[in-house]
Formats: C-alpha cells, structure tokens, sequence
C-alpha cells in the first residue's frame, strides 16, 4: 500500500539535514568564532560552505556510480577489505559524533532546563527515546522531522526579527581583520559541523529520487549556512565580540533577552531551547541510526535491531566520558579535525580516482578488443 | 453434519425441534393450505420480529393467503416457481442454514413435499429506528443518526450516495452471535488492496461472539497498545457518506450504532461533517481551535507544572505572585493537587457518563460547582488549579472525536507525572515521544499524520484540507485514501466547456 516501502522523500531528507546540521553549528560556531575572528566568522561560514559543497561534490560524483548501496560500491572499487576499512572509519565517526551529541545535548539539558538532574538518567531518556525512533526504521524518523520543522523554524524566526532592533551595526567592524591562519581554522570548524552530510551517502536505497540527492543536500547546507550567518550577525550586533566569547551558548542568553510583544512570558530561553534540544535530538538520532545501519552492513544482518542498541551502549559511554573527562573533549576535537575531516575527504577522493582509473582501463581494453575484431 | 431437508415435513419438523427445544421464545405453528386446507404446512419465527397479532397485512399473511387459494396439487409448484414474489425471500437446503436464517429475524416457512425451508421477511427484530446522534453534534447538516439496525444504516448511505459504485460487501463474525458485518464503499474510488487488506483481518480471528463494533475494531488493529484509534468511529450516516467519496471503506457491524471508517489519519478526527457545509473562513477558525484543543488537552496541566515549579523566570512577576498567594495553605505539592483534580473530573465524568440523563446533569453542577468550591474553600486545592483542569476538560470535550480525545486524557496523565517531575525537560520527552509514536503509528498503511507528512505523495493538495479548510473551489481533488487515478473531485466551469463543445 501507502508507507512500509522503506522510501523517503526529498523534502523529509532536506528536513532532516537541515536539522541535523543546523542544531550543533548555531549552538557552538558564534562562541568559537568569537575567539577566533570576530566579525570574519561571516567568512569562516562561507568558506566552510564553500568546502561543505566540495563535499557534497564528491558525494554526488561517487554516487552516480552506483545503484544499491555505498557499501557495496566500496567493495565493488575497492575489494572487501579496504571497504570494510572504509566502513569502520564511517562507523567511528556516526558512534563518535552520537556519544558527543548525546554528551552536548544532556550538557544542554542540566544547563538550560534541568540543573539538578544527572547525567545518567538523562541520558538515558535520550538515548531510549533515540532507541525508539531508530528502531522502526527511516520512514517514521524522516516524519518526525518533517513534521517539527516549521514547529521549530517559526519561532525561531519570529525570535529572530524580534532580536533585530537590538543589533548594534558597529559592532560588525573591524572586517577582514583575522590572519589567515585563524580563517582556515574556522572555517575548518564549520566544515567539521557539516561532516554529517555524509550520511546521505548511506542514505540512496531509501531515496525516491535517488538522483536528486547531492541537490537536495546543497539546498540544506545553503538554508542552513544563510540562519547560521544571520543569527551570527545578529548575536555579534548585539554582544559584541568579546561579550560574546565569554558566553557558554550565545543564542539561547540571545534568547532569554528578547522581550516578546504583550509581556505574558518575560523570558521564552527556557521555551526557545527546545528548538536546539529538537535540532541535536535528530542529530543523536541520525548518529545511531546510521551507526547501526553501516554496522549492520558490516555484519550481515540486516534484519536484527541489535546494532541500534548497541551504537547506543557505545553512545553511552563516548558521551559519559566527554561529559566527566574534559581532556576527552580535546580528543575529541583532535579527531574529528585530524581524522574525520580529512578521511571523509580521503575517502570520496580515492573511491573516485580508483573508479575512474578502472574504468579507464576498462575502456582501454574494450577499445583495443574491437580494434582487434 | 448438516441436516439436509426433505419432502418429509414431518421429519424436518422433528428435526427443526430438535434444534430449538426449550426455546419458548420462538413460535412453531402447523397450518393447514390449499384450497381445501388438507396439506400441511409449517411456520417457525421468533415472537415479536413477526408481526404476531394480525398476519393480514404482513409478508407472511399475504403468502399463506395465496397459498389458501391454489389446488393442493399446485402448492409445491408455485411454492418452487414463485419464490422470489416475496421480497427477500431466500430458500434454504439445510436445517442449520433455514436455522440461521430464522435467526436474523424473519420467519420460516416449511411445506410438506418440498424439499427446502423458505426464509420469509417480516418487520425483523425491533429497533430504535433512525434518532438525532448523541454525540458528533453540528450545527448545519443532517441530524440524521446510524440506529443498531446494520440495513437501516446502509440504508441511509445508500439514500446519500445514490450510484452503482457503492458496493455492500456483506460477511458474518463471531461463531455464536452470527454478527452482520457490511463493508461499504465506492467500487472505483478504493485504493487497491485495502479491500483485501480489511477482509485478510476480520478473517484472522474466531471469536464466539461481537455485540459491537468497538470489538472488531480492537481485534483488526495493527498497533494494539497505542492509545490512538486507527479507525475512525461515527454515527453520522452523512460523515460514512463523505469518508466512502473520498474512497475510504466503512465498515458497519449489526447491533451497533457506530460506523467504523478506515483508513483514517490525525487529521480526519478533526474534522467534522459542518466544516464542508460552513463557510470556510468559520470551517477554519474552528479547526485551528480543534487542533490547538487536541494539543492542550494533552499538555496543559503538564505546562502548568513545568511554568510554576521549574521555569519560574518564563512568567512576569506579578502572575507568579498571584499563583503563589493562590496557592498559599495548599498542603499538597503541585503535581499532587493536579493529579487529585484530574482524577476528580474523571470520576465526574465517569458519573456523568453512567447516570440517567438528568441525573447526569445534576452531578455536573454537583461537582463542578459544589465540590469545586468547597475543595477551593478548604484548601485542599488551589483555584489555580481548578481553572487549568476545566480548560483541560473543555479542550478535551473540543475534540470532535471521543476515541480521540480519549488518547489525549490518558496521555495527559503521562505529561503530568514527566513535567511534575521533570519539568520543561519532561514536556519536551513526553513531546518527542508522541511525536515518534504518532509517526510510526499508520491505518492500513496510510501514515497517520498524513497530509503533514508525506504530502508529496498527493501533490501537496492535501494540507489545503488541515488547520485551515480552504475554499471548496481549492479542493478540487479527493485526499491521499483514493486510488490513484481517481483523485479529481470537483471540476470547475463546466457550463464554459460544454458551450464551447456546442459550438
């Protein structure tokens, strides 16, 4: 019948990227580039575009080449080991990325919501909610977040066009004062932030318009990177650089300070978290979603719920130690600068190049045969 | 085995008999026909379904009028060629199968040397007739109501759908209570394979008896354990007319005055029969309050916790002043006094519900007026309190459906417990939880927040028909429920074409 095709559609996958990718990176890109470039965190934001749509390039290029999926093409290019290699990296990263979403969004939550709870219970929920939405596959997690979004998107504008009387424009000067030392590195940071947008790879079986994916993708990081430059400009027009970096999260201070017309709430920050609490909650969720999905590949089992519960389990324990340990954080950082950035780039890269040169050579030899015949 | 009937009367009596000894309440009578009254026929009917007193003007009557005229040696003939001169008259080879017939409620007709029983209709078993509906009130439309009588009820479809299209598919559940079962719908608006689908189900069980609808819709659920239907109810014959246009089936159990609707979605239990008869801009304004209502039955107590024990700061100082003097010589915590005022109007509502009409009144003024205050007098509650659970209830009464609005009161108890103890942390579990639910949660395979999700699957036509009812001129197409090719439901400016055909 109607549903239970496995097949999402392009506008649920928009949805979901541009929550996924929107959430972290508005929550933690002005306090870091605060530090870093001032006003130039405009152009952090565009170059990491500029990378995220290299990115998303060679997604698309890779997934021309292939009809079922990624994991399969990997073996096809590559040989069973290598792709296993590759699988691994990728099931690094989403349980990596899961564990410090789950660490980020409790931090969050004892910060901004419920400071005398404790890390494990609420992690916990978290992670059984997450649980619950992974388990009965893509189409029901894709609905949740088509559905939130305008919930969401709404207020968060309306909060935002509230917050513009209060921009002071001076504080957007000096431009292009940041080294270009410190421009890479933020924009390094934003691309960091976009990394998730390699899930689509994984994400083409469950695609109506398969073809369409690497667009769709673009659409999201354009969306995203144009709320992420306005909130900044916003956050950077009304604290000023300094002010803004000693600040934990910037947006959600920018949004207990809003006075809503009627004066019936006289702070909404409490009420406006949720928007942030949605956007990470889909990303712990695309995180252990497709963890499980690429350890699933990786064990044959298709069909078992095991690997969900235990990406979770992992989660778990990545987010815990972030959360006690905060030289793990620095690690964590390390990795995903050093390791995942790059690898993700490595990886697209290679598949490519070795696709092409067999299929080059392929060609070559098709060539000489009917010039032989 | 079965008992086959024979030219015998005799012996098919003695079998008959068999079959309802200590039955009083059903009528054996031997009676003589012909023209010279010396053949013996038999009827069998259960008192009170056959008109008993004067059989004159009745079905039967007037065929063992005919049947007193005709020469013995003709009975049988005539009998055998003229069936079918009695409406609904319907032979029987069988004992048990003349048995079962006898038991829907019309009467039985045996003739000595004819080999089968005739089933002959009468007035049937008594019923309400057709009433006002107690619930689903409108203000413009029908007042119409489905009685317990399963042919009444299509009946009254058939009466508002008057095309060939409209079939009857007609099956029987429960071993012992034989239940009628009729789905109905438009034969070339269903979508392929909910027909067989809603067949494959009520085939997946044997139960010995279903004296209502409700029991088949519990027993042909997918997700048993979710507080939300998947069926939509009514007892409105225009609102099963309206689901079978837009190629949904509706499935009519005898006995029951509730129409079951399938598939169905969130947003098909928000609408209601009057939004399509109302202007639009009202249709609107009505259903934006009816979705806002469904929200806030679930999560207004919740709310209230979450605002005044653990986000003070959202409130302005002077309202968390005055909800704190309200609440001053209340011993109990907050999440106490509204956990003991919901379960309070439960119990009200419970009472309400059981009692005769006007004594069920009394008990809403009783405890609505007299407990309320005195609970408020002697600080057992805060007024507070009491407003924010009447606005509940209201919102809850708002939703046009009561299985529906049934899910959100259990659910609220949920939301109580997660923001009284967790605060807007707990409101936005609670939240997300539902939401996961409500999207994995599907009616015969149709995604229950249908068209907020998956909207491209019709052409994005169908969110002109959610909050807001658009103009009727932009709901040219039938929603997702239909076959494919069968979508387009109004077409405008067909005077314009056919003069230009004329032409």
């Amino acid at each position: 019948m109607f549903a239970d095709n496995f097949k999402i559609s392009l506008r649920q996958i928009r949805r979901l990227l541009v929550l996924d990718i929107f959430g972290v990176s508005s929550l933690m890109l002005p306090g870091i580039f605060s530090a870093m470039t001032g006003a130039d965190g405009v152009f952090c934001l565009l170059f990491g575009m500029a990378g995220g749509v290299l990115l998303l390039w060679l997604m698309g290029a890779n997934m021309k080449h292939f009809e079922g999926g990624y994991y399969d093409y990997m073996k096809d290019v590559m040989g069973q080991i290598i792709a296993d290699i590759f699988m691994v990296f990728y099931l690094l990263y989403f349980v990596a990325l899961s564990g410090y979403v789950l660490y980020e969004l409790t931090a969050l939550t004892l910060g901004w919501l419920l400071p005398e709870g404790s890390f494990f219970w609420i992690s916990l929920l978290l992670l059984l909610l997450a649980v619950y939405g992974s388990i009965r596959g893509i189409e029901g997690r894709a609905r949740v977040y088509e559905i939130i979004f305008w919930f969401l998107g709404i207020p968060l504008l309306l909060m935002l066009v509230l917050a513009m009387p209060m921009v002071n424009t001076s504080y957007w000067t000096p431009i292009v004062a940041s080294d270009s030392v410190q421009l890479f590195k933020g924009s390094v940071s934003v691309l960091i932030f976009l990394l998730p947008l390699s899930a689509l790879l994984f994400l083409k079986p469950f695609c109506k318009k398969a073809e369409k994916l690497a667009s769709c993708g673009r659409e999201a990081l354009f969306t995203v990177t144009f709320i992420n430059i306005v909130i900044y400009l916003i956050l950077l027009g009304i604290f000023g650089q300094n002010a803004m970096g000693v600040l934990k999260r910037p947006v959600l201070t920018l949004m207990g300070m809003i006075n809503l017309p009627g004066g019936f709430f006289t702070r909404q920050d409490v009420l406006m978290t949720a928007v942030w609490f949605f956007a990470l909650f889909a990303l712990l969720n695309t995180g252990i979603f497709q963890g499980s999905l690429v350890l699933k590949e990786l064990c044959h089992d298709s069909k078992r719920n095991y690997s969900i519960y235990l990406v979770a389990i992992l989660s778990f324990f990545i987010g815990k130690g972030l959360f006690e340990h905060q030289f793990l954080v620095e690690i964590y950082e390390i990795y995903q600068s050093c390791i995942a950035l790059p690898g993700m780039f490595l990886v697209l890269l290679v598949l490519l190049l070795v696709y092409q040169i067999r299929m080059g050579k392929k060609q070559g030899k098709e060539k000489v045969m009917d010039v032989e015949e | 085995m079965a008992m086959q009937i024979t030219p015998d009367l005799q012996e098919n009596i003695k079998n008959f008999e068999e079959l309802f000894s200590d039955c009083e309440d059903i009528k054996k009578r031997r009676i003589k026909v012909g023209k010279h009254l010396d053949r013996e026929c038999y009827i069998a009917y259960i008192e009170v379904a056959i008109s008993n007193v004067d059989w004159k003007d009745s079905a039967v009557g007037k065929f063992l009028e005919k049947l007193r005229m005709l020469p013995e040696t003709e009975l049988v003939d005539y009998v055998r060629e003229n069936v079918y001169d009695v409406s609904d008259a319907k032979p029987f080879e069988t004992i048990e199968d003349a048995a079962q017939g006898m038991l829907t409620g019309d009467a039985l007709f045996f003739l000595e040397g004819y080999n089968k029983a005739l089933k002959i209709p009468d007035k049937g078993y008594p019923g309400r007739g057709v009433y006002e509906t107690e619930s689903e009130k409108v203000i413009r439309g029908s007042n119409e109501g489905f009685s317990e009588s399963i042919k009444l009820n299509t009946a009254l479809i058939r009466k508002r759908l008057r095309s060939p299209h409209v079939k009857v598919k007609e099956s029987f559940v429960g071993r012992r209570t034989n239940t009628n079962v009729d789905l109905v719908y438009m034969k070339d608006l269903i979508y392929p394979g909910i027909l067989e689908e809603i067949e494959r189900r009520l085939g997946e069980f044997e139960i010995d008896g279903t004296l209502d609808s409700g029991i088949i819709e519990q027993l042909t659920e997918k997700r048993k354990y979710s507080p939300f239907p998947q069926f939509q109810t009514t007892q409105r014959p225009d609102r099963a007319a309206m689901a079978i246009l837009e190629g949904r089936i509706v499935l009519l159990s005898d006995n029951s005055p509730v129409a079951l609707i399938l598939p169905t979605t969130y947003n098909s239990f928000i609408q209601t029969s009057d939004d399509y008869y109302s202007r639009w801009e009202i249709a609107s304004f009505t259903r934006v309050l009816r979705y806002a209502a469904s929200f806030l039955a679930m999560v207004l107590p919740g709310l209230y916790l979450a605002m005044t024990n653990f986000h003070t700061q959202i409130l302005p100082t002077a309202l968390l002043l005055s909800l704190a003097a309200s609440r001053q010589g209340v011993p109990f915590p907050a999440m106490v006094e509204v956990f003991i005022m919901e379960i309070a109007f439960e119990l009200l509502r419970e009472a309400g519900v059981r009692l005769p009409g006007a004594n069920g009144n009394t008990i809403g003024i009783v405890g609505g007026l007299i407990i309320g205050q005195a609970a408020v007098d002697a600080n057992i509650v805060s007024p507070i309190v009491v407003i924010v659970v009447a606005l509940t209830a209201l919102c809850s009464f708002a939703v046009p459906n009561e299985e529906f609005a049934t899910a959100f009161r259990i659910l609220k108890f949920m939301f109580i417990f997660l923001c009284g103890s967790l605060g807007f942390f707990g409101f936005l579990i609670g939240l997300l939880a539902v939401l996961i639910h409500l999207s994995h949660l599907e009616s015969f395979g149709i995604p229950y927040l249908t068209p907020f999700v998956g909207a491209d699957l019709n052409g994005y036509t169908d969110e002109r028909d959610t909050f807001l009812r658009l103009p009727l001129d932009f709901l040219k197409k039938r929603p997702l429920y239909t076959r494919e090719d069968a979508r387009i439901r109004l077409k405008l400016g067909q005077e314009e074409k056919r003069k230009g055909e004329g032409k």
